[in-house]
């Protein structure tokens, strides 16, 4: 009887405690799982600019490291939610030989080596990603005044950062990033997401408009 | 001489009436189904009841009346939010889900004393104090920022046993109960919850 009672007593708390813990991940749609971070530079005055020209495919990121470019059909609808976004906020779209005020990179960023993904590291490495040849002249370097954080996760993200060509020189030869937007979470690069992901990080930067 | 706090004058009031009392000492054992309701500034991250709980005590009775022993609770809190704006440590805007999952493991010394030991309804009142094994999950979509905490605990409950038979000391347990536990986590000053809980006492005779 008391070894009965006992393995009652001790056997049901320990089921109800290893049963008991609602997962939140399991209670996540794909679209509750995302999230959209956004920064910018405080001291920029947006309206200040009114061209802007856009990488015509997106630079992945593997591991710190540039791997290459992609022009899927996800990257495409990204690169046209993105000119359709900026359109909409009052900035044109010119050819890079045309002096643009500002830049757009977009990367997706993957990473294989642990479960943390750091963006300000992601900055430190900026040029080895993006040469700054391709919009400035040489020898300009990349500069972010923010970072978007460190997220322990085992997705990948998207990010989009907007960059000040018209004051690069002023800025002491430096590329400096006055916008980015960053999306993570689960199907981020399925081809149907890629304009409401876009359209929500634009439409959390109210401050980014040309008029 | 130092100032002696209400709870430890009741402790000692209820210890002195459980010794006073005809002895019926040995092992026995509570376990318990319990539900648990923030109060206070715990309702700011989660407000929704815990339905997942429970205690399980094992006591040493004195008496008929007083027993003193080791109860470990367990409680579940999760509460999902609609997608919002937050602000981040770096002050970058997210738009996202906010889950927060809370579970607290208190682990106490508990004092349990009768009012009434016969009769069919036996109401009693009891107090416990210990440390809290608290793990606090706050997700931003599916990104966890897992924090957890070790802090002292209070509790005190009243109720009613009800002997199941004349000739067992078995009995069913049903109660209602206040737990303090103070915090400085997340934005979460206390851990507070009113519980009530119902379950069975049973001796190891």
């Amino acid at each position: 009887m008391l070894q009965k009672q006992w393995f009652y007593g001790i056997l049901i708390p320990v089921i109800i405690i290893a049963g008991c813990k609602k997962d939140p991940l399991n209670h996540l749609t794909n679209e509750e799982s995302r999230i959209y971070v956004t920064d910018h530079d405080s001291t920029a005055n947006f309206q200040s600019y009114k061209t802007y020209s856009i990488s015509d495919s997106v630079s992945v990121i593997q591991d710190n490291q540039n791997a290459g470019q992609l022009l899927g059909l996800y990257e495409i609808n990204l690169i046209n939610a993105i000119k359709t976004s900026m359109q909409q906020n009052g900035y044109s779209l010119v050819d890079k030989s045309s002096n643009p005020d500002l830049a757009i990179n977009v990367s997706e960023i993957i990473n294989t080596q642990t479960n943390v993904i750091d963006y300000s590291m992601y900055w430190d490495s900026y040029s080895s990603y993006y040469d700054p040849y391709y919009w400035g002249d040489p020898g300009y370097g990349y500069y972010s005044p923010y970072s978007l954080g460190t997220y322990t996760s085992q997705t990948d993200g998207t990010e989009i950062d907007l960059l000040d060509l018209k004051n690069a020189s002023a800025n002491g030869s430096k590329i400096v990033s006055l916008w980015s937007g960053l999306v993570m979470g689960q199907d981020i690069y399925n081809p149907n997401n890629a304009a409401s992901e876009v359209q929500k990080l634009f439409s959390q930067s109210t401050y980014l408009k040309a008029n | 001489m130092a100032p002696i706090s209400k709870n430890i004058r009741l402790t000692l009031i209820l210890m002195f009436f459980a010794f006073a009392s005809k002895a019926q000492n040995g092992l026995q054992m509570d376990i318990a189904y319990r539900v648990d309701i923030p109060t206070g500034s715990f309702t700011n991250q989660v407000s929704n009841a815990s339905a997942k709980g429970f205690n399980a005590a094992l006591s040493y009775s004195f008496n008929t009346k007083f027993s003193l022993g080791l109860m470990v609770s367990y409680n579940d809190y999760y509460q999902k939010y609609p997608r919002a704006l937050y602000t981040d440590a770096h002050g970058s805007t997210i738009s996202a889900v906010m889950t927060n999952s809370i579970q607290q493991t208190p682990i106490q010394v508990v004092a349990d004393y009768k009012l009434i030991d016969k009769g069919i309804i036996q109401p009693y009142v009891g107090l416990g104090a210990g440390f809290n094994l608290v793990s606090y999950d706050q997700y931003l979509g599916e990104f966890d920022n897992p924090q957890n905490a070790f802090k002292p605990t209070f509790s005190g409950d009243a109720g009613i046993f009800i002997p199941v038979s004349r000739i067992s000391s078995t009995a069913i347990r049903i109660g209602a109960g206040y737990n303090f536990t103070p915090l400085n986590m997340g934005g979460i000053k206390n851990l507070n919850t009113f519980d009530i809980h119902a379950g069975v006492r049973f001796p190891f005779n």
